[in-house]
């Protein structure tokens, strides 16, 4: 495979690839190295963290019949919030260092599919996981699983969904964001929806369960077909539609291929996906063709924060001293991954971008690599104090990262510059930027390397 | 001098001078055509508790529902026969009392969403209950009439959804020779200096290098501009006093900025609610009211109109830890010299009629406060702003 190609299929695929990776495969062909890829995501590992005090606590209420009083609950909940902040962590820590890259961006980009957010670790984690196991299997069986997720059930209120009153967030939801997409089913589908998901809800362990007097088993009326549907009938007669494969297929033509869709090709796509809804099928298909191979498709994506952040990663090995730091980043950048803005996702591609996040993530390398200053803050926390909102982190000044040159060196200390940049740059260069870079004083590949990340064009992938 | 001349004379003195001639040109070609009037929007952060601040004094139903934290008749400012402002809120009272503000009741939406995040989010963007824009009204009022950065204001570090718009955002600056400091670093004007202007044709790239241009000369003007008025009032020594010092600096020196957002942390008080939000509502009343002092002395205050609102109010019955929790409808304060109806707007919370979760029921859209604004303030096309007409209230203009 030509470079340029295996830079842009593992910027897509994944968050870059090393250099000594890329001449590993240098000799093979795309569809030896598409195999490759798949092959290596075959057995992802759960994310887990340490969950046990916090299982162990809430099953000794449990075990008493007993709720905690209030003071114990915020207890409880203080330590959900910290655990959650850890997953956020530990997930980074996973998408830096995974063997199974291609489903660890398809779980990042499932996360911002199947959005959810939620106060408790245990039910997150098990979610995250769903996504995980489903991330490259069949979308048939990822939206069922989903939608008995407790952490979803919550969050789009299905728990509340009953018999006497239904609760439509979750059936709207469902078809708004998640399958159909708005306009392809009436209010009505809605409300039918609704009853099939009636009673769905989950035990304390989080196992899925059907609260039997709470569902509706009466017929309904859904996408013109009746029936005495349940919630599992519901979503098989949308996967019918054309319309979800074609719903998804642009979503994720969108994330890995071109914010700027090719109508064209994403109803070859559609066709391909709506046989079978195989993830991995429709993923094969467009890392095998040539068109996703197409200058127009290379290099024209803007970064989201965490591709930005973890492609550095991938060049330039870090640890962070202190994880808040990380936290940090994140919200400065506008993606603090758990923490979705509201149920419709990041939009992605241009809206990462201000004048404020420009230039944060303009000067991101230099932080991170070459001990630039601190001197802006994020934002509170709604929940936070006045003093919290407001506190002044002037011990922060720098972040606490531990660069690995000496790795970097080896791989990237005895290249010329015009390789390195080819490396670190797969967006159209053009003769202004070309000259900005040849005039650039280079010390040594090092200073040269945070220079190149300085670049607009890193923004891009 | 014509703000198009001002603007080109400030770029000159802020060293702008070596800049490539394309960025000069895309500056010009972007000048803007904003009013002389300007906006100030307050956000009281988690949520304050409405019923606290503007006290139903003489409603029984406020008193049996927060035995621990209902605030007692002589303790209280009263404003009319059934209302009265938070003893903390003397300040505001007294401009209250001249007439500048104006208290909106029993404002919120259909459907009302009790997550901090998803209200901000309605508030924010001007959207329906089931709704997700990706842009702010204010973003939008950017978009349209603004077309620089520096048309919209955010005093902080970084920038809130309130302020993005479809094409072009606000700026997000709580010191502008930080922020000043951050777009001229001299890497990032090699990189200028390098460029001419092939990139702003392209698709994504392009909007990069726009969006760097569009930073980088925005820090300019506001540093530039701002940095020839410094207030001469003392405010109170906390953040959210500088960030109201700031405000007056840049409305002060005549920034051309029109619409300024402020978020003011603090208000969730599931627990020990009084004398927590009552510190709060002290340090909102106090810096406001030396804002105004500041506006006044300056002859901007008849120009400046200031909007608080807060995501949600609280509950009306109180919690187990003498707090409360989220909740729906909400007063709104506008502050202005050129109000149309100062006082009271509109009737008091009818706290008999709550719905299924104990909260207030909402009768003024917060939407119609935006078409109110933008109309009748900014003199602009409400409906283009908001995607939809909505009444207006009789309060400004």
């Amino acid at each position: 495979m030509k470079q340029k190609h295996l830079q842009h299929l593992f910027l897509r695929a994944g968050f870059g690839i090393g250099f000594s990776e890329l001449n590993e495969l240098r000799d093979l062909s795309k569809r030896r190295v598409v195999d490759r890829l798949f092959l290596a995501s075959r057995h992802p590992d759960p994310l887990r963290i340490d969950l046990s005090e916090l299982e162990k606590e809430i099953q000794m209420y449990q075990d008493n019949r007993k709720l905690p009083d209030r003071k114990k609950m915020q207890e409880l909940n203080k330590k959900h919030r910290l655990k959650i902040r850890e997953l956020n962590y530990a997930w980074i820590d996973t998408l830096c260092h995974t063997n199974t890259v291609l489903n660890e961006k398809m779980t990042l980009f499932w996360a911002n599919v199947f959005v959810c957010r939620d106060n408790n670790a245990i039910h997150f984690q098990h979610y995250n996981n769903t996504l995980r196991e489903h991330a490259l299997g069949n979308f048939r069986d990822f939206v069922k699983a989903v939608a008995r997720e407790p952490s979803m059930s919550k969050y789009l209120n299905n728990r509340q969904n009953v018999k006497e009153s239904p609760n439509e967030n979750f059936a709207r939801e469902l078809m708004e964001l998640f399958t159909l997409g708005i306009g392809n089913y009436t209010e009505q589908d809605i409300k039918e929806a609704a009853r099939a998901f009636t009673g769905w809800s989950f035990k304390g362990n989080g196992d899925f369960f059907l609260r039997k007097f709470k569902h509706d088993y009466g017929v309904k009326t859904f996408l013109g077909k009746t029936g005495q549907f349940n919630g599992d009938d519901i979503i098989d007669t949308i996967l019918e539609q054309k319309q979800c494969a074609r719903f998804i297929c642009e979503k994720v033509y969108r994330y890995f291929v071109n914010p700027v869709i090719d109508r064209d090709r994403v109803e070859e796509l559609t066709d391909i996906f709506y046989a079978s809804y195989d993830i991995e099928d429709l993923m094969r298909q467009i890392f095998s063709s040539d068109w996703f191979y197409h200058d127009e498709n290379i290099g024209v994506k803007i970064k989201s924060p965490i591709e930005l952040l973890v492609g550095i990663n991938t060049i330039v090995p870090m640890v962070f001293q202190n994880k808040k730091q990380l936290y940090y980043l994140q919200k400065m950048m506008g993606q603090v991954l758990l923490y979705p803005v509201n149920v419709a996702g990041w939009k992605g591609d241009k809206t990462w971008i201000d004048s404020n996040t420009l230039m944060f993530r303009m000067k991101l390398p230099s932080l991170l690599l070459n001990n630039a200053v601190i001197n802006l803050e994020e934002k509170g926390e709604f929940e936070d104090t006045f003093a919290n909102y407001y506190r002044q982190k002037k011990t922060n000044r720098f972040l606490k990262v531990t660069s690995d040159w000496d790795s970097f060196n080896r791989q990237y200390g005895g290249l010329k510059p015009n390789e390195l940049k080819r490396l670190l740059l797969v967006s159209k260069t053009d003769e202004d930027t070309e000259s900005l870079v040849s005039n650039l004083k280079v010390a040594s590949n090092r200073d040269f390397c945070i220079q190149l990340m300085s670049l607009p064009e890193y923004q891009l992938c | 001098m014509k703000r198009r001349e001002f603007i080109k004379n400030s770029m000159l003195a802020s060293g702008m001078f070596y800049v490539p001639s394309f960025v000069k040109a895309f500056e010009q070609t972007t000048q803007q055509t904003l009013g002389p009037k300007k906006l100030v929007i307050i956000q009281l952060s988690g949520g304050n508790d409405g019923l606290n601040t503007v006290i139903p004094y003489t409603n029984d139903v406020y008193y049996r529902n927060r035995p621990d934290i209902s605030i007692r008749q002589n303790v209280l400012l009263r404003l009319n026969d059934e209302l009265g402002f938070n003893i903390n809120l003397a300040p505001l009272k007294e401009l209250y009392d001249q007439g500048y503000v104006t208290i909106i009741n029993n404002v919120g939406y259909p459907n009302p969403n009790r997550s901090h995040f998803r209200s901000t989010d309605i508030w924010h963007t001007a959207s329906g209950p089931n709704e997700y824009l990706n842009s702010g009204w204010l973003g939008r009022y950017i978009d349209t009439y603004g077309k620089m950065p520096y048309a919209g204001i955010e005093l902080d570090d970084s920038l809130s959804l309130i302020m993005k718009g479809e094409h072009i955002n606000g700026i997000a600056t709580k010191n502008p020779k930080i922020l000043f400091r951050n777009a001229h670093t001299p890497y990032f004007k090699k990189i200028l200096n390098y460029q001419t202007d092939e990139h702003l044709s392209e698709h994504n790239l392009g909007y990069l290098y726009k969006t760097m241009i569009e930073a980088r000369s925005s820090a300019s003007y506001i540093y530039e501009t701002s940095r020839t008025f410094s207030s001469r009032l003392s405010y109170p020594d906390n953040p959210f006093g500088n960030q109201l010092k700031t405000t007056a600096e840049f409305i002060n020196s005549n920034l051309s900025t029109a619409v300024y957002y402020i978020s003011m942390g603090g208000f969730d008080t599931h627990n020990n609610q009084v004398n927590r939000q009552g510190r709060l509502l002290k340090m909102y009343s106090e810096s406001i009211a030396i804002f105004v002092e500041d506006l006044k002395q300056n002859n901007t205050f008849k120009d400046t109109l200031i909007l608080t609102f807060s995501e949600f109010g609280r509950r009306v019955k109180e919690n187990a830890a003498s707090g409360t929790d989220h909740g729906t409808a909400n007063s709104v304060f506008l502050i202005g010299d050129k109000l149309k109806a100062p006082g009271f707007y509109n009737e008091s919370p009818n706290m008999l009629r709550l719905d299924d979760n104990g909260d207030l029921i909402y009768t003024v859209d917060f939407r119609s406060i935006y078409a109110s604004i933008l109309g009748d303030w900014l003199h602009v096309d409400d409906e283009t702003i908001l995607n939809k007409s909505f009444p207006k209230l009789d309060v400004l203009g």
